[in-house]
């Protein structure tokens, strides 16, 4: 077991709100986040000492504007301030589980008393994922010549290899879909709060890159989160129940760049993640009383469900079935709404929805007893992180 | 049957790992990089073997023949200049002579339903200006 675990815990969340369309710049929206973190833990900005962010603007073809399509640490920097900063990071590999992960090092390090952390995502006019110009250069010139564009065609061709591979049915995933928006309408932030969405909904909805269609996709959105984290010691002091850092792990394994379609890249990254998580904490996938996993794609919490080791190979569209994911159920899952149904904010939500569920701050949606919080807070392949909240420190 | 003639595609720019790939189809011979040491092919190309870590690296010619590993079938276009295809199907193909290898490709000459996992499959070359021919794919009608 990790020495360090339950040292650091997440305090303060916040949120910006989500629109469709860029309609203010996202510095305002990240400001609104951070502020609204701070101000949940009770404390001042000037008692921020530390900063962190992952900025990367997912969405290709689109020009990177500090202010207006990522916010940086150096735009954060410029509009608050802080009279007190003594530490600051901007990570770039593994999306904004690794920011988070580097604000808790920082903290066990004690060279910033209290950090924050925000995930700021723009959603641009026009056509989110474009592919190259006139030229494909790098890995692309073997994918995009052949209409291979975002990150969602990569996800469908290993979607089709898993369905195909284990003759399951995609029609299942409906479930997931539909059990995640009722969550949603639990959570006052989601996007889709309160809009229905039905298994024919599901079904019936326009295909997209096969076999996703427009529900396995999370809804573009212009916001952000933010959260606090501190020391154990500092965060009892403060106002909400602490969400104690039990463990976390990022992905340590990366097949050559470029290969489009394999399944084992996924499968690989979840478990080397997921097993430094599982030794850190000393719990099992059993144990585990409420779990996020990213679902930018709703294929991507298949893999998830496989290869952190909640369930075997090939069965997660069935584990998800007979309310087993549902707030009431073994496992519940994605119990804010995912991105599916909060917008495309990416990571960072779950780690939020994942510490509120360990502090018991998640209201309506709140699942009973929980101890054990589990959160894979991005795709398994490439930027795969996870992490392990728990209420009761040990 | 997604009609390819009006489609536009982004065309690649070869690089130091990647010129003897576009040389050799250009050629139309389909050549991936073999390391020397396990005997290991991978593609796309990389410095060293995704196997082993042995930096002697060359291309070598491969039979074009092999399989469907995964697909997707577009329908959004995103892109107008793939729009005239849509729907169309891109595929992930892994050939008979090296396994692990994963190729993109589009499966040219047949309704984009007939994409299917496993399904045989075998290289055909479409030439987009002097300097770059695309490998592609077709249905093959040979059992394995």
């Amino acid at each position: 077991m990790w020495e360090h675990r339950c040292k650091v815990a997440v305090s303060g969340v916040g949120f910006s709100r989500a629109t469709r369309s860029a309609e203010t710049p996202l510095a305002a929206h990240a400001r609104e986040a951070v502020r609204d973190a701070v101000e949940d833990s009770g404390l001042a900005l000037s008692d921020i000492d530390g900063l962190a962010t992952y900025p990367e603007l997912p969405a290709t073809g689109h020009a990177v504007v500090d202010g207006i399509t990522i916010v940086s640490v150096n735009c954060m920097m410029a509009m608050l301030k802080l009279p007190n900063l003594s530490w600051q990071v901007q990570v770039d590999t593994v999306n904004i589980g690794g920011a988070v992960q580097q604000a808790i090092n920082a903290l066990l390090a004690g060279v910033c008393r209290y950090a924050v952390v925000w995930r700021a995502m723009h959603n641009p006019r026009g056509t989110y994922q474009n592919l190259p110009g006139t030229y494909a250069h790098g890995a692309s010139q073997f994918t995009a010549p052949y209409g291979f564009g975002g990150p969602g065609q990569g996800m469908a061709v290993a979607y089709t290899r898993w369905l195909e591979r284990h003759h399951q049915n995609r029609e299942k995933m409906a479930t997931l879909a539909v059990t995640q928006r009722r969550h949603a309408h639990m959570n006052p932030h989601a996007y889709f709060h309160k809009v229905p969405l039905t298994r024919e909904d599901y079904l019936a909805s326009r295909m997209v890159a096969y076999p996703f269609c427009l529900y396995d996709c999370d809804i573009p959105v212009q916001g952000a989160v933010a959260i606090v984290l501190t020391t154990a010691e500092r965060a009892r002091d403060l106002r909400p129940r602490p969400a104690y850092v039990a463990g976390y792990g990022q992905r340590l394994a990366f097949e050559v760049a470029g290969r489009i379609g394999s399944l084992s890249d996924y499968m690989e990254g979840g478990r080397s993640s997921s097993r430094l998580t599982w030794e850190r904490s000393g719990f099992t996938p059993k144990e585990v009383d409420v779990a996020q996993i990213y679902d930018g794609f709703s294929a991507s919490v298949i893999y998830g469900l496989e290869s952190y080791g909640f369930c075997k190979e090939g069965e997660a569209l069935d584990f998800i079935q007979d309310g087993r994911i549902e707030l009431t159920g073994e496992l519940p899952l994605n119990t804010f709404g995912g991105s599916l149904s909060t917008g495309r904010i990416h990571g960072l939500w779950h780690i939020i929805e994942g510490a509120l569920q360990a502090s018991g701050r998640a209201g309506e949606r709140q699942v009973a007893d929980v101890n054990v919080s589990f959160v894979g807070a991005s795709a398994p392949v490439v930027q795969g992180t996870t992490f392990i909240f728990v209420r009761e420190p040990y | 049957m997604s009609d390819w003639s009006q489609v536009t595609r982004p065309i690649p720019v070869p690089n130091e790992w990647t010129q003897p790939f576009w040389d050799a189809a250009r050629q139309g011979v389909l050549a991936l990089q073999r390391c020397q040491a396990c005997g290991h092919f991978q593609h796309p190309p990389y410095p060293t073997c995704a196997t082993c870590v042995a930096t002697d690296l060359r291309f070598e010619p491969v039979r074009g023949h092999g399989a469907i590993y995964a697909y997707t079938i577009m329908y959004h276009a995103g892109d107008r200049r793939f729009a005239s295809a849509i729907p169309y199907a891109s595929i992930v193909v892994e050939l008979d002579d090296a396994p692990g290898a994963l190729l993109a490709g589009n499966l040219l000459e047949a309704p984009y339903t007939e994409a299917k996992v496993g399904r045989r499959v075998e290289v055909i070359f479409e030439r987009l200006n002097d300097d770059i021919t695309l490998p592609q794919f077709r249905l093959a009608g040979d059992a394995r």
